[in-house]
């Protein structure tokens, strides 16, 4: 037993420093793509200039989620498949596919930076307790910009790494990205006509990014029922969801069935969270 | 004769499958008309990127040798365009007959522009790789997103007829859009725009 103690220390220490150094290879890589540093250059763009002529009606800018989680997915999905073509080489080294998708997914930490430097550089503009957030408590308008403005840009990335793994459709990022901005436009317009409704609040939240208030010609505040907190944990269930589904592509041995049971876990999870943000929370407002 | 198995080598489920994903999408905006321009533009700029995937060509190594000249493989392959630009269509055709209030005759127009410049894209990027869809699709997405997406872009362009748009309008875009594609079409299927190739010693 000694001997094989002995033997698995070294073990895991190899393991250990090969991801990291999977990792800040993937991250070399990830920081040059033309396509990441067009979504920083945009996201730091807007975010450092007051956007409210375009964006006041929804109160929170939504463009570091669509830059840093839309464009970040893409990148991350070219990243990702770029080895698709050296698999057959790569594919014989030691390192297991699940190592070398959990290196992938550290990536995720450059636009999840990007995003927080968003937040804070848009905090200048409208700083928590601004009539622009409506009736929202100051903790709860925290919430709210994090899972806007922060969330997403660890998310997009994560779900681009999980497509690339499983989808080898050269347009699926583009189409997906596509498909997530009309959804979000759709799920949204239900609780502009209907903002009391339980099915139109629940369509808007199911969604990976949603709003939460709405300012007719940027005076009257509508603010939207759900919970923002709720909402945060079904958007960090997403994230581990996207990491589990990306974990399984490749996983044998006695790693696939424990991703599994953690992905169903997570899905679980994911669920008791949608239901917590449609049914608890601050419900359907109208002030000026 | 050269005609079925130069169609048969195209890359058709990424063209049918993304003519259908842009029905769907056109179809929502069709059903919530608050919604239709946006999901409009979205399905139309889909029906780009299937249009991007009409020239693939796995075994273009080989192909590219044969006697069928891509004057020729061009003009058959064209013939996929008809997948997206029929799925424009039943998306139009299915608006007006809902009464959306759109301007039909710049909505077609769009709708052409956008295919063809999905089409012109794929042909220029021919000359240069066997298969043209992925990359192009990509980069053509995002140039029709940008208005939507990039606040000072909208402002000034519009790629969808919308009576509530400013700067340039769309018809004004898509007649331009049209005439430089048709050239870039030509040039690349005659050969202009293929690598200059060293000359043997």
């Amino acid at each position: 037993m000694t001997a094989t103690l002995a033997a698995s220390l070294p073990d895991a220490v190899d393991g250990r420093s090969t991801f990291v150094a999977l990792a800040a290879r993937e991250l070399r890589r990830f920081v040059v793509n033309p396509v990441l540093l067009f979504a920083v250059v945009m996201s730091l763009w807007t975010a450092s200039s007051d956007q409210a002529e375009v964006v006041l009606n929804f109160a929170v800018s939504p463009y570091p989620a669509i830059f840093l989680g839309g464009f970040g997915m893409m990148a991350t999905y070219w990243l990702t498949r770029s080895m698709r073509n050296s698999e057959p080489v790569v594919g014989v080294t030691p390192i297991s596919e699940p190592v070398r998708t959990a290196a992938l997914c550290v990536v995720a930490i450059v636009p999840l930076l990007c995003g927080c430097v968003c937040l804070i550089m848009s905090l200048h503009f409208y700083p928590i307790g601004s009539p622009v957030y409506g009736d929202f408590s100051e903790p709860t308008q925290v919430a709210i910009l994090v899972g806007q403005m922060v969330i997403p840009t660890l998310g997009g990335p994560l779900l681009g790494v999980a497509l690339g793994r499983w989808v080898g459709f050269p347009g699926a990022a583009v189409v997906l990205f596509l498909l997530i901005f009309g959804w979000v436009n759709l799920a949204t317009w239900p609780s502009l006509t209907r903002p009391d409704s339980a099915p139109a609040a629940a369509l808007r939240l199911f969604s990976p990014f949603a709003y939460w208030s709405f300012a007719k010609n940027r005076v009257d505040l509508m603010t939207w029922r759900g919970s923002p907190w709720f909402f945060l944990g079904w958007q960090l269930a997403l994230c581990a969801i996207a990491v589990l589904v990306a974990l399984l592509r490749g996983a044998d041995g006695p790693v696939r069935p424990r991703i599994g049971r953690a992905l169903w876990v997570a899905l679980l999870v994911a669920g008791i969270l949608f239901v917590l943000a449609n049914a608890i929370g601050v419900t359907h407002t109208v002030g000026a | 004769m050269m005609i079925l198995p130069v169609l048969r080598a195209g890359e058709w489920p990424a063209v049918a499958g993304l003519s259908v994903v842009a029905v769907v999408v056109g179809g929502s905006g069709v059903a919530v008309p608050a919604t239709a321009t946006v999901l409009l533009t979205i399905a139309f700029t889909l029906l780009a990127t299937a249009a991007a995937f009409a020239l693939d060509e796995p075994a273009s190594q080989v192909v590219d040798v044969t006697p069928t000249g891509p004057v020729r493989r061009t003009g058959i392959r064209a013939l996929a365009l008809l997948a997206p630009v029929t799925a424009g269509t039943v998306l139009m055709l299915a608006g007006a007959q809902r009464g959306l209030a759109l301007p039909w005759a710049a909505t077609g127009l769009a709708l052409g522009g956008n295919v063809m410049l999905g089409f012109a894209v794929a042909c220029v990027a021919r000359t240069r790789t066997g298969e043209p869809g992925g990359p192009v699709s990509g980069a053509v997405a995002l140039i029709l997103m940008a208005p939507m997406i990039l606040p000072f872009v909208g402002s000034r362009v519009s790629t969808f007829p919308a009576s509530d748009r400013t700067g340039l309008s769309s018809s004004t875009l898509w007649w331009t859009v049209l005439a430089l594609c048709i050239t870039a079409v030509a040039m690349s299927v005659t050969g202009r725009l293929l690598p200059r190739r060293p000359r043997p010693r």
